[in-house]
């Protein structure tokens, strides 16, 4: 394979990796907030303000991955 | 009215890309030639001026209209431009309130409040057709962090004296110390630049995401992504305050160690 093509593929997979982790762990805080506002509804200030911290703190390396994959695009 | 502005809304968005990447500036030097190199730093640099222009002027106005105490113990009706900001105001003291303390909330909100109008100022003006938001450039976020990290770790040596403040750094015990120390380092030189990456990474997203459905369909289509935009604005500012507060209380607590000691 010509190296475009691979790097192409690089940036595409740093950023899909990332993103699959990132919604992964994501999706896990959300529920378990959900399932924590739904137990005890009078709780959900209570509950938001660490679920988004928690949530900015995994987004953040998913946005290492996506500066990444901008920087491999780059070697154009 | 609201018909109308949605109206603008969409005929601008459709304008902006049958130029390809229109911006008001880029237009102005077509026209007139501004005698500068019109790159997306320099338009970064420019709508940064220009909201901080407008911020400054928006504060005057506010402190003039409630500079008459008597007057302003009486709210305004419906919204305004004082409700507005009282609502925002209230809002981030809360979130201070809840997450710092009352006393620290007090101390550390004019820091907080102008980092959230700022950013959310900054992120919003990038939904203007033919602007770019100034966040989306890594320069603005990481200026914007690294006040943060300067103004947290001198907070934290001012309350608890420079040796209180390194002991931070050395966890509980002290033959961790060493191990311990180089992993605090790391992940506090880290903060800066997580801060600007996240602001700037999202708000590029944003921005990008938008250019990319009004480029396929110029007309309706992109107003779903108009509210995406808005709400990830906010988020974004929002997520910035809160991290601020969460590292000024982590270099300003003064807990007891014999308290949770083990």
């Amino acid at each position: 394979m010509e190296a475009n093509g691979m790097i192409a593929l690089a940036s595409a997979i740093a950023i899909g990796l990332a993103a699959f982790g990132g919604t992964q762990a994501q999706g896990k805080a959300a529920a378990a907030a959900l399932e924590g506002i739904a137990r005890n509804p009078e709780a959900q200030g209570k509950i938001f303000t660490p679920m988004i911290l928690g949530m900015a703190l995994i987004e953040s390396l998913v946005i290492l991955g996506f500066v990444i994959a901008f920087m491999i695009q780059g070697k154009f | 009215m609201r018909i109308l502005l949605s109206l603008a809304t969409v005929l601008f968005s459709a304008n902006a890309l049958a130029s390809g990447g229109f911006t008001w500036l880029h237009g102005v030097h077509e026209k007139f030639g501004l005698g500068v190199e019109t790159g997306t730093n320099f338009e970064h640099f420019t709508t940064f001026l220009l909201t901080s222009a407008i911020f400054i002027v928006g504060g005057l106005i506010f402190k003039f209209k409630t500079a008459n105490v008597e007057k302003s113990i009486v709210p305004d009706k419906g919204v305004s431009f004082r409700n507005i900001v009282e609502f925002i105001g209230e809002f981030i003291y809360n979130l201070a309130k809840s997450t710092m303390g009352a006393k620290d909330a007090r101390t550390y909100y004019p820091l907080l409040i102008f980092y959230f109008g700022f950013i959310f100022l900054n992120n919003l003006i990038g939904l203007i057709p033919g602007f770019l938001p100034p966040t989306e450039n890594f320069n603005t976020g990481l200026a914007l962090g690294v006040w943060i990290f300067i103004y947290y770790n001198a907070m934290g040596v001012k309350v608890q004296g420079l040796v209180g403040h390194i002991k931070h750094f050395m966890g509980p015990m002290i033959y961790m110390a060493p191990l311990i120390f180089v992993l605090e380092i790391i992940s506090h030189a880290m903060r800066p630049l997580t801060l600007g990456l996240r602001i700037r990474g999202n708000m590029l997203g944003d921005h990008t995401v938008l250019a990319i459905f009004s480029d396929l369909v110029p007309y309706v289509v992109p107003l779903p992504f108009y509210m995406l935009g808005i709400f990830v604005c906010f988020m974004q500012a929002f997520v910035f305050t809160l991290l601020t507060m969460i590292y000024i209380s982590m270099a300003v607590e003064t807990h007891d160690h014999e308290e949770h000691a083990h």
